[in-house]
């Protein structure tokens, strides 16, 4: 265990009542020299001051201790349900230097304000919506509603956007999952819901002009933060860590203007239903201009893990790829996949490969057992399956313009279920920010049912 | 409740809930690792350490080498050193199968069965 996860790795084998016995060789490993690699070994464990191969001796040699014949598992303490009375401003500094924000002015989460969030749904406060971690095997943290609603207070939110937050408590995944990779996330509303609270789907819908689609977005890394137990360093150990951590990309798709179907109804949901889907990855990788051939061409140069790719594409792009000739998102995607093969050798140079695609070979896992050997020129489709394609149709028709993500689609959950029996509970003045200007007499864009300029066939 | 300039608010922690997550079988889809709902978890108990060595001479050491980045090559350069400074040591560089996220007990049992006296894992991160 390289040195830099020493005091992660010890408290968390105390908590789980193993304790394992460690020698820490500097950090990093990864892309380090055989005689680098040499002198870790032949070094000092920094940790511990003492040489690295002398631990790793003792380790397995030295007596056991006490503790470590009868290990006792560190359980954390239950919390109180409310923090000691005090000053705002007091309160307001704890929150702060507690780390149980994300740095931006944020609301108390006094028993009013929660209260009144509770108003959003019918569900009770007691209710367990779920359990997350940012790592895959720490302890995980359980959350009831009237938590996630205090959270929703925190990021600004009304009682009409909590049901949607509490969609996303359900998913259990957190914005934030710890990686030295940093990850990114994304999330998409599609559904009634989208327009009845006021998001943005069009455009600038990815941009700080919406209240429902910025309070939405960050409530999702408030959660992360104190229900996954995100302290950077300490367990979350990304390298630059990610700015999309602040809002997560949060928007609606836009139904209205796409010509295909929804991206839920793509997921098997009812397309009057409200749901909100995650996406995780890394990068915004390019924006783009053109057909579904640009498309390819695009991720054919991308190496990377062979994860899946998310284009968020304006629905004027959506519908050239109808005049096209897709029918649907699905055979945009298929064709895409067919024609975005990569030369074997350039997809095995990806360093990534040696961590996850390599070892797959090694172990006769297929089709990477096969690809491994392939001739360096002969061509392979790193994403395999039409699946491992997602359109989403957002944004404004200003330009026929899409970008592509690695995002892969990991959840999608309903909402309607946190929706009152008696509807979404809005305001009285429900707050709303100005929206986008857009086309005002309908004019704008390329028509519905235009004859294709370039048709694409399997032939391209 | 606002009384007197002070307020009460909630605490906005999750609570703990004596549920770990677990590494995954080694035949897992490795996207699993994307999904709290396919990785397992549940309560967990206290395993105490297996004995340790009186010494090192003679014995056969493992080197599990875990799918990290960079880790076969360290355990390489840890064998030579085995080699240089404890001859009588054999040691054995064995990866475990899938990824670094997965379990392998097979491998676990392999290593029993076949007499290994002692396991070094690594590199983690």
């Amino acid at each position: 265990m390289t040195a830099r996860f020493a005091d992660f790795v010890e408290r968390n084998a105390r908590a789980r009542g193993t304790p394992l016995r460690f020698g820490f060789p500097p950090y990093p490993v990864v892309g380090m020299s055989r005689a680098v690699l040499r002198q870790y070994i032949e070094g000092n464990d920094p940790i511990t001051s003492k040489p690295f191969t002398q631990e790793v001796t003792e380790a397995l040699t030295s007596p056991l201790t006490e503790r470590e014949k009868h290990p006792t598992i560190t359980r954390k303490q239950r919390r109180a349900r409310l923090l000691p009375v005090d000053s705002e401003e007091n309160l307001y500094r704890k929150f702060i230097e507690n780390g149980w924000t994300d740095g931006l002015p944020f609301v108390l989460p006094t028993e009013e304000r929660v209260d009144e969030m509770l108003t959003g749904t019918d569900h009770a406060p007691g209710e367990i919506v779920g359990r997350m971690i940012i790592t895959t095997h720490q302890e995980k943290m359980e959350y009831t509603v009237e938590k996630v609603a205090a959270i929703a207070v925190m990021a600004g939110a009304r009682p009409e956007h909590f049901p949607v937050i509490l969609a996303l408590a359900a998913t259990q995944e957190p914005s934030m999952p710890s990686s030295t990779t940093s990850w990114g996330r994304m999330m998409i509303v599609n559904g009634p819901i989208r327009n009845e609270i006021g998001m943005n789907c069009g455009t600038a819908a990815l941009s700080p002009f919406n209240l429902a689609n910025s309070v939405i977005g960050r409530a999702w890394t408030l959660m992360s933060i104190n229900f996954g137990d995100a302290r950077a360093g300490e367990n979350f150990m990304a390298t630059f860590g990610h700015n999309l951590n602040y809002n997560n990309m949060c928007c609606g798709e836009n139904e209205e203007l796409s010509v295909y179907e929804p991206f839920h109804v793509q997921k098997g949901f009812r397309a009057d239903e409200s749901v909100v889907s995650v996406f995780r990855g890394w990068n915004m990788l390019n924006f783009g201009i053109g057909s579904a051939k640009e498309m390819a061409h695009v991720i054919s140069t991308f190496g990377g893990m062979g994860t899946s790719i998310t284009f968020v594409v304006d629905p004027l792009v959506a519908k050239g790829l109808r005049t096209q000739g897709f029918k649907t998102k699905r055979d945009a995607c298929k064709w895409i996949v067919e024609n975005s093969k990569v030369p074997a050798g350039h997809y095995w140079e990806g360093q990534m490969q040696a961590g996850f695609a390599a070892r797959m070979a090694e172990q006769g896992v297929e089709p990477f057992a096969s690809w491994a050997k392939l001739p360096k020129d002969a061509p392979i489709a790193p994403r395999r399956s039409p699946d491992d394609i997602n359109i989403l149709v957002v944004g404004g028709e200003t330009n026929p313009m899409w970008i592509t993500t690695d995002f892969t689609h990991t959840r999608s959950v309903s909402i309607d279920k946190w929706v009152p029996k008696s509807g979404i509970r809005h305001d009285a003045k429900p707050l709303r920010m100005p929206a986008p200007v857009t086309c005002k007499d309908g004019t704008c864009g390329i028509p519905d049912h235009a004859p294709s300029a370039e048709p694409v066939t399997a032939a391209d | 409740m606002k009384q007197d300039g002070q307020l009460t608010v909630l605490d906005p922690r999750g609570q703990p809930s004596g549920i770990f997550g677990r590494r995954l079988d080694a035949e897992s889809n490795p996207r699993a690792i994307l999904d709290p709902f396919e990785q397992p978890s549940g309560e967990i108990k206290p395993m105490s350490m297996a004995p340790r060595l009186n010494s090192l001479d003679g014995k056969t050491v493992y080197l599990v080498e875990t799918g990290f980045a960079g880790s076969f090559e360290f355990l390489q350069e840890l064998q030579d050193w085995f080699a240089r400074n404890f001859p009588s040591v054999k040691t054995m560089i064995r990866h475990k199968r899938g990824t670094m996220f997965t379990d392998d007990p097979q491998l676990w049992a392999e290593m029993k069965s076949s007499g290994a006296d002692a396991a070094i894992l690594g590199v983690g991160g």
